[in-house]
């Protein structure tokens, strides 16, 4: 019953974009023609825009949730809209509806104009539709052309491994989510691209309980992938597993020591401390703003030599990952810093124009109803030569950080990161896991702080998703093992 | 597309769906629409950055089935694609567990007048464009006027008109208009390598009772810069005032600690806590859906339960969880009218204010930090565990000595409520979760 099952699937289940003979895919979603399109372009641009753009969104979405020992709901959404955005010298006017009548459209498009006044300079080109030169997306079994009972068969698989993990679990929630985004981008440079996105999801949390005392674990995967990934990557029942077995480490936790001591950050997980307190501030929004601590040190050393960071929305298979962003730019693998020193921000179409810097496919927004902003893909710290036993050792007495719970950073560099589960570190080795810590401090300091940096690159969970803004966007990121000199950990005395 | 203008369809829509459902065998069925418009200037530096005008609908569906649940939600409100998607959540109630608390509420014999409520401002609607942008501007003005101020985030002026209506298969069906508006400004002081930031912000239901551009950025000001030459501070355990804003997130971690949906999934250190005692006599936390004008008021719950005033914890004894419907009945308790989507969400969820002003909090503080602002996540409802990054000001003598950064707090949720030994009179509903400022005995705050 799906508006365009035939085309769906075909893109979704090849992996690559849909070809579209005699016209545009997915369009038929918007029932709107080209001539359509073009003479709302011309509308957007008619108070004198510089540049203007159409995003139109088709997204169906199921979930399935278990918790309580049953299967207790499940749900379809189906998300349809269009935003319309016109750019002048720096200045955005947006525009969105759900309702895609011409007339509707046509407000949107006047809505969106509204940030220019005067006679319209261009008009916009001649449409021309832009290709993919591969799939970043690895389905051989698309989630959307699946029956809802292979779904609820691999939440149960989760669920039943968790509870049945160790008899202190007391509670398990298990959720699986999948959805397909359609996207159709258009600008007045006569760029028009198409993507079908996937995305799956399959996630368990799991309570442990003794004498009184509750701790929470929680393990999952997934990517723009499909139901496969559930079968030669991670299965539901290594999801369920891992989920008991932090909530019942965790009950033998002590409280997390309070101070300045050195830190292992553990490969993999730590990665988000990489988003937090480097990626966000090399968003290029906040340096042409200048409100980022980086925007004045463009080519200049800000940390170790042993750090080089990337942002790489390329990377088969993952969340982050993307074959356009929202504004249709085919992204780049981006340096953002090479040992030690700045060398490279995530732009999208209005901070490149404005900082005459060139795109690099950052370009991201949640939904059809916001504008586009720069936004990190898969973010990640290099390998680097550190064999990580040899990183441990060389702690006396530290902490160690196994999995970050989330953090947050403000434009200044000081970031505050919640560590759901460390461990002490004792003359070189792990020692009583540690629970609920939080590490303070400042971006630049613990990029100078890196001493060493471990061979064995990780990517977190396929889970992530980021918020900036109001707008949230799925992520990943990753890390090898590294130490750093120092931070502030905070627990109690 | 005019929120409130056309009711009459959207609340036909959602009835006719309601009858379609049960025409497609379903034993209850419960529909709601949102239909909203929103407008959002940002202005940076003089300069309009962003504008944002738009308007967009939102059904959600629920249908139940020999008390097995499934949903489904649609901004594509063609009538063709909500009766598939009924159609569709029908059949896969079938996939659904039994679950014998699943079902509507049942209609209650009371209910809530929108119209007293005081939740729909005409004026909103009404505000031209340049207004909008003009109060923007001005705030972000005023604030930069002060030379200590190095850079701005922008400010931003934004209004949102949304329609709810609600109809279920219990014979409820019903809906209210709501209006809100904000102003907010946010800043940078110091220098590239030393910056400090902090923003400030009004939101109301009405025009008329928005805190003016100069109210604004004075505050916002005065926010920044008293945060100008941290020092860093060793790490020990002093008493700590919450400034009303952190009062705020700490009532708001109560809540999720009260809420009925973490009780009955043992995801709160609170489950099986009522009628004892969770607090000093200092603590009363009430939920209130029905002061009007307030942001967290509704006449009624997304289950169509009216709203009502729950008393939380009285003098320290914890009286009653935030419940929905469901929440309600896994736990034999009654709803509070909490119901939000499936979840549950607060009211005015507020701790009740004490008798100390402020300054006095302070001037009886001999050594200690007033928190003013947090960073990250660090709250664990299931053991009350609180650990976050945090900026502040050092007390000694009763006296603001200086400001502090790079610093943890940390604490227990459960035993502050013990350890709040003093509370301010100054409650003001700035968001929906609020309190006064309050002083806890003795935190963790660590540092170097």
């Amino acid at each position: 019953m799906k508006a365009n099952p035939r085309r769906t699937s075909r893109s979704a289940s090849s992996g690559r974009p849909a070809p579209s003979p005699g016209g545009v895919p997915y369009i038929d979603h918007f029932h709107l023609d080209t001539a359509d399109l073009r003479k709302i372009l011309g509308l957007a641009l008619s108070t004198g825009g510089d540049f203007a753009e159409m995003f139109m969104e088709y997204r169906t979405y199921d979930f399935v949730n278990m918790e309580e020992d049953i299967v207790k709901e499940t749900g379809e959404s189906v998300g349809l809209g269009l935003g319309v955005r016109v750019l002048r010298k720096g200045q955005t006017g947006f525009g969105y509806t759900n309702d895609l009548s011409l007339d509707k459209i046509g407000s949107a498009a006047l809505t969106a104009a509204a940030i220019a006044s005067g006679r319209a300079k261009a008009a916009p080109a001649r449409i021309r539709e832009r290709r993919a030169a591969g799939s970043r997306y690895r389905v051989l079994r698309p989630a959307d052309k699946a029956g809802l009972g292979k779904k609820t068969a691999m939440v149960r698989e989760a669920y039943g491994a968790a509870q049945k993990f160790d008899s202190r679990i007391t509670k398990v929630k298990t959720v699986f989510q999948d959805s397909l985004q359609y996207v159709c981008i258009l600008n007045s440079d006569g760029l028009l691209v198409t993507d079908a996105r996937p995305m799956v999801k399959l996630v368990c949390s799991a309570i442990s309980e003794k004498a009184g005392r509750r701790e929470f674990g929680f393990w999952g995967g997934g990517g723009r992938v499909g139901l496969e990934y559930f079968e030669t990557r991670l299965t539901p029942r290594q999801i369920g597993e891992e989920a008991a077995r932090e909530a019942i480490l965790l009950l033998e936790a002590v409280d997390a020591p309070a101070g300045r001591m050195p830190i292992v950050l553990g490969p993999g997980h730590s990665g988000v401390l990489i988003h937090e307190a480097v990626g966000h501030l090399l968003e290029a929004d906040f340096n042409r703003k200048k409100t980022s601590i980086f925007w004045d040190k463009m080519g200049r050393r800000v940390g170790s030599e042993l750090v080089t960071i990337y942002d790489n929305p390329t990377i088969p298979a993952y969340r982050g990952s993307y074959n356009f962003d929202d504004e249709g730019t085919a992204p780049r693998k981006t340096l953002l810093v090479e040992r030690g020193v700045v060398r490279g921000l995530l732009q999208d179409r209005l901070s490149a124009g404005l900082m005459k810097r060139p795109l690099t496919g950052h370009g991201r927004r949640q939904d059809f109803s916001h504008a586009p902003i720069p936004r990190m893909a898969n973010t990640y710290i290099d390998r680097g030569e550190s064999d990580p036993e040899e990183i441990l050792r060389s702690v006396k007495r530290g902490f160690y950080v196994a999995s970050l719970q989330g953090g947050q950073v403000e434009d200044s560099g000081k970031f505050t990161f919640s560590v759901s589960l460390g461990y002490l570190i004792e003359g070189g080795r792990l020692g009583a896991p540690v629970k609920q810590a939080t590490l303070v401090g400042t971006n630049v300091d613990i990029l100078r702080k890196i001493e060493m940096v471990g061979s064995d690159l990780t990517f977190g969970l396929q889970t992530g998703t980021c918020s900036k803004e109001g707008q949230d966007v799925p992520v990943t990121d990753g890390c090898p093992t590294l130490k750093v000199a120092g931070m502030t950990v905070g627990g109690r005395m | 597309m005019t929120a409130a203008k056309n009711p009459a369809g959207l609340r036909g829509l959602a009835e006719e769906l309601v009858a379609y459902a049960r025409r497609c065998g379903a034993d209850e069925a419960e529909v709601s629409i949102a239909d909203g418009r929103e407008f959002e200037v940002d202005v940076r530096k003089g300069k309009i950055e962003h504008l944002v005008e738009a308007g967009s609908r939102v059904c959600g569906l629920r249908v139940i089935k020999d008390r097995k649940t499934a949903f489904a939600s649609s901004s594509d409100l063609a009538v063709s694609t909500l009766r598939r998607l009924v159609r569709h959540a029908v059949r896969r109630t079938g996939l659904s567990s039994r679950d014998e608390f699943a079902g509507l509420a049942p209609l209650s014999k009371k209910s809530v007048a929108a119209d007293l409520l005081d939740l729909f401002d005409p004026e909103v609607r009404e505000i031209e464009a340049r207004t909008k942008i003009r109060m923007a501007r001005e705030t972000e003005r005023i604030a930069l006027a002060d030379k200590r101020i190095t850079n701005s985030y922008g400010a931003d002026f934004g209004t949102n008109e949304v329609l709810l209506v609600l109809a279920n298969s219990s014979g409820f069906s019903g809906e209210f208009a709501q209006t809100y508006c904000g102003l907010s400004v946010g800043l940078q002081a110091g220098g590239t390598n030393d910056r400090v930031e902090d923003s400030w912000f009004s939101s109301k239901r009405h025009f008329k009772r928005l805190a003016s551009p100069e109210e604004v950025a004075r505050t916002a000001v005065r926010r920044t810069v008293r945060q100008l030459r941290p020092r860093k501070i060793k790490t020990q355990n002093v008493p700590v005032i919450f400034e009303p804003t952190q009062t705020s997130w700490l009532m708001g971690f109560l809540f999720s600690c009260v809420s009925g949906t973490a009780v009955y999934r043992k995801a709160t250190f609170l489950a099986g806590k009522i009628g004892r005692e969770i607090g000093n006599a200092r603590v009363t936390v009430v939920d209130d859906g029905l002061i009007p004008g307030e942001i967290g008021t509704r006449p009624f719950d997304s289950d169509g339960v009216p709203s009502q005033r729950t008393a939380v914890v009285e003098k320290g004894i914890l009286r009653n969880y935030l419940c929905n419907t469901y929440a309600a009945r896994k736990l034999g308790l009654r709803s509070t009218g909490n119901a939000d989507g499936g979840g549950v969400s607060p009211g005015n969820f507020y701790l009740l204010p004490g008798t100390t002003p402020p300054e006095k909090i302070i001037a009886t503080t001999k050594k200690g930090l007033i928190l003013i602002r947090t960073l990250g996540h660090g709250l664990n409802s299931v053991s009350g565990d609180i650990s976050r990054g945090a900026f502040g000001l050092w007390v000694e003598d009763g006296e603001i000595a200086y400001p502090v950064s790079e610093i943890t707090i940390s604490g227990n949720l459960g035993r502050m409520l013990h350890e709040i030994d003093l509370v301010g009179d100054d409650l003001e509903f700035i968001s929906p979760v609020t309190g006064p400022t309050i002083r806890v005995a003795e935190m963790t705050v660590a540092g170097r």
